[in-house]
């Protein structure tokens, strides 16, 4: 769609202000969502205590590592805008009631008690305006005696038994690779803020949601704990987590939480045989698999009694996958995928990021990656939503902000401090820590 | 039980028609706990994820799937065929009065019964119509199969998890389990209904919104794209922690119950850590030379990073229990876990505390059952199941005869027919 196109387009959340304190992940991955359906996000930030910005692992090789430089804090943080403050200083705490007093929305994703000490718990929030949606976003909430533990995606994932669903049996458990419970943890937070907003324009009433990054991973486990409340099954058994299958071999025929227990259902190496040169192939039906064994070419071993039934493939699940995998090794993951899903079999290459932004078809034909300029990091692939909505905008339409940089648009323009005071506040730390250098920017706006 | 508690849902009065199978299913239990009136829209004899076990004691029946039971609480249940003149029409004055349709059928079924959004906001202008589909309504992968499984491949969950070589050598890429793919679209394609909400409230005016999993999963690898679109680094996987370009110290090390704990340390030691790691490892008279002050220099700590992980950490939590490590740590302020298998949640205080579990009756069957409650407290207008599961055209009568005015001689015949 052409930019113009986009830009005229209008947006669900016109007209929706979002005051920010998140830092790490799942607070700017909440807000980023709000962003790009419109709101405007106002990140409050303070150079001292930044963790979305610094240490960055993601700079790339030929930039400075600077509060500007993180290439992930871009892709996390695009469509909002920056206001450096210390909001721990009188001054700057007076800065953002003024700033609450004509938002919608507060999200934070502090330890449970931090807005509170500031003095702006949810009471003092509504003094100020009395309809706000306040969500916070802490690791175990602010209800519950142990609302004081603190969570990162990892410890989240462990103490609400994600972790141990991932894995093959009687191995460790491998896990999730990432913080899955910042990603999903964060999304919580932008469905919580809109479910708290809707509920706003239809009765005039605010309200106070309280978010917890470990409560919220629990009920991803439904049908595993309904098998312990109701069957007595626990998920501490042979075979389980049974890896990329719907069923570990040898043991006793169980449902694993994944779908229908079903063979083949597996993770297979593919050529040339790198690290990330494998397919999955699931066959939900004997059907599916005899299409499956056309795309092999018919082999004769393919035609053995044993193989024609569910339940004899789950039998001999091991014989399958290593025959599938004989064959599987010979072709790309790509045509392989092609050539399955042209006869109706569920097969699709393990993806890489590379893989993703580079050669999926498909994620390409729906604009996933499109390029967008940063003053600091230049010109890179930004992530878009997985959804497009007919009438309003979901592009992305500001890069991440540069530290600060909206400092000026905000204290004078939105909030009709005159520039004097915006020099002053830089003068006694209240925009900037005194004895930390003003990036060129921060210089100009105070001329 | 507070005032609060007998509030209604911050949905309330919204009306969802649900035609989902297992891949949009969760999207509508979102809404309906929330408080919106989900109605879900089954063929006749049920939809096929009523297939899916575990069954209640194991006895496969479209009415016991615990799985169905989980992801269709707070809904009511008609039957439906559409495939009939007669579906349709009926089809279509249920939508006149709806705000939403969650539909996850493959892309140009529900246009080639003539039920395409444009058509059905003829007469409805606020309609909200969400397809959520594998991959989106456009592109060369539009008609492509799919299950959890793939979507875990094709989104680069699988690329990310696994083991070290060390611990499971040639270990494929490993997907986590518990249908995954499916919540992550259906979080994605809920708040893409509730933006479509807001608006609405201060347009007037619906819109239809192309829902993609892959998309939603793709999007769902922390930093994995930016550190390839920044660094063209392509990371590693490894046991139990976040994959990397370059290897990093372990984080999950095996307790004295033989259960593991989740401790963040790598990237954290400095002193002041060195003096707070020693008095936790000394709760078990285990803090080793962590004394020593040679950790006042940052370059020893350093060089000695695999000797405090990899001897001192690792001893400590193997001397005890993984539940006690888990408490120990965090009432000392470190971001440590136990981690567990779903079930011993249920054990949790903490979840207690917040109310979380919930007892859910179970009227055909005289008992009712335990289950899980709420990612988060809404204090002005409570998550709450309304409801269990529905049973196969539980609600048939009430929405068609009662809500609809048809009568029940009407009904019957529709029965006949195998429209309902």
């Amino acid at each position: 769609m052409p930019e113009s196109d986009v830009m005229s387009r209008p947006r669900a959340l016109e007209n929706v202000r979002v005051v920010d304190f998140s830092w790490v992940r799942a607070g700017p991955w909440a807000t980023r969502w709000l962003g790009v359906l419109g709101a405007e996000i106002i990140k409050i930030e303070w150079p001292e205590n930044e963790r979305g910005r610094l240490p960055s692992t993601t700079t790339p090789q030929h930039l400075e590592v600077n509060l500007n430089t993180s290439g992930n804090f871009n892709d996390t943080n695009v469509n909002k805008k920056s206001l450096s403050l210390n909001v721990r200083s009188a001054k700057g705490l007076e800065i953002v009631k003024r700033l609450i007093a004509i938002s919608d929305i507060v999200i934070e994703n502090f330890s449970s008690r931090v807005l509170q000490n500031w003095g702006l718990g949810y009471q003092e929030q509504c003094k100020i305006k009395p309809d706000i949606v306040y969500v916070s976003m802490s690791g175990y909430g602010h209800t519950g005696r142990y609302h004081h533990y603190t969570t990162f995606g990892p410890v989240a994932q462990a103490v609400s038994g994600l972790t141990y669903i991932s894995g093959l049996p009687d191995k460790p458990p491998a896990g999730w690779g990432w913080s899955y419970m910042d990603d999903t943890g964060g999304i919580y937070g932008a469905m919580c803020a809109l479910t708290g907003l809707y509920h706003r324009n239809m009765t005039g009433q605010g309200q106070h949601i309280d978010l917890s990054q470990m409560v919220s991973s629990v009920p991803l486990n439904g049908p595993a704990l309904l098998d312990f409340t109701v069957n007595g099954r626990g998920s501490r058994r042979p075979g389980y987590p049974p890896g990329n299958r719907a069923h570990w071999p040898g043991t006793p025929l169980i449902n694993n939480y994944r779908g229908p227990t079903v063979a083949p259902h597996n993770a297979y190496r593919t050529d040339p045989g790198g690290y990330n040169d494998w397919c999955v192939i699931v066959c939900h039906s004997d059907e599916e698999w005899q299409r499956l064994v056309q795309v092999m070419g018919a082999p004769s071993w393919a035609a053995l009694p044993k193989f024609a039934t569910v339940a004899g493939r789950l039998e001999h699940q091991q014989e399958l996958d290593d025959k599938i995998e004989a064959w599987s090794m010979t072709v790309g993951k790509y045509k392989l995928t092609e050539r399955c899903q042209a006869a109706g079999v569920r097969a699709i290459p393990i993806q890489s990021a590379e893989d993703r932004v580079e050669h999926d078809p498909q994620l390409r034909h729906r604009e996933m990656y499109l390029e967008m300029e940063h003053p600091a990091l230049g010109r890179h692939k930004v992530q878009n939503a997985p959804f497009k909505l007919s009438e309003t905008s979901a592009e992305n339409r500001l890069p991440s902000p540069l530290i600060g940089q909206h400092t000026r648009e905000i204290v004078e323009g939105l909030l009709g401090y005159s520039h004097e005071e915006l020099r002053a506040g830089f003068a006694d730390g209240t925009f900037w820590p005194t004895r930390r250098a003003l990036f060129p920017y921060m210089a100009e706006m105070l001329e | 039980m507070s005032d609060a508690q007998s509030l209604p849902g911050p949905l309330a009065g919204l009306r969802i028609l649900e035609l989902a199978d297992e891949t949009g299913q969760f999207c509508g239990k979102l809404l309906g706990d929330l408080g919106a009136d989900v109605v879900k829209i089954e063929p006749p004899g049920g939809e096929a994820c009523r297939r899916v076990g575990p069954f209640l004691d194991d006895v496969p029946h479209p009415e016991r799937s615990l799985s169905f039971w989980y992801y269709n609480t707070s809904k009511r249940g008609i039957t439906l065929n559409l495939h009939t003149t007669d579906g349709r029409q009926l089809f279509g004055r249920l939508v006149a009065a709806s705000d939403v349709i969650l539909e996850t059928f493959r892309p140009g079924f529900l246009a080639s019964l003539d039920l395409d959004y444009q058509s059905l906001r003829k007469q409805n202008s606020g309609l909200i119509m969400c397809a959520l589909t594998p991959f989106g309504q456009t592109g060369p992968w539009r008609d492509y199969l799919s299950s959890d499984l793939l979507h875990m491949a094709a989104g680069g969950e699988m690329a990310s998890s696994g083991y070290d070589e060390a611990d499971v050598p040639n270990a494929p890429p490993t997907a986590p389990g518990g249908g995954n793919a499916w919540h992550t679209g259906c979080h994605f394609a809920y708040l893409a209904i509730m933006g479509a909400l807001v608006y609405r409230t201060v347009s007037g005016r619906g819109q239809y919104i192309d829902a993609s999993i892959h998309e939603a999963c793709a999007l769902t690898t922390e930093a994995a794209i930016a550190n390839y679109v920044y660094r063209g680094e392509v990371l590693r996987r490894q046991t139990g922690r976040h994959h990397a370009a370059n290897p990093t110290p372990r984080t999950q090390f095996r307790a004295k119950d033989g259960t593991y704990v989740c401790a963040l340390v790598a990237g954290r030691l400095n002193p002041k850590y060195i003096g707070e790691l020693a008095d936790l490892l000394d709760t078990n008279r285990m803090a080793g030379d962590l004394r020593d002050p040679k950790y006042q220099d940052p370059a020893v700590i350093a060089a000695n990073t695999s000797h405090i992980i990899d001897d001192l950490v690792a001893n400590f939590i193997a001397s005890l229990p993984a539940e006690e490590v888990y408490h120990a740590a965090q009432e000392r302020g470190f971001t440590w876990g136990a981690v567990r298998a779903p079930e011993e949640l249920l054990n949790d205080p903490h979840l207690h505390d917040r109310g979380f579990w919930k007892e859910v009756e179970h009227p055909e069957l005289g008992r009712s059952f335990v289950y899980p409650g709420e990612a988060a407290i809404y204090n002005g207008s409570p998550w709450r199941i309304s409801r269990r599961g529905p049973l196969i055209g539980e609600h048939n009568t009430e929405i068609f005869c009662d809500e609809l005015g048809l009568s029940r001689s009407e009904l019957s015949v529709l029965a006949e027919s195998r429209v309902i």
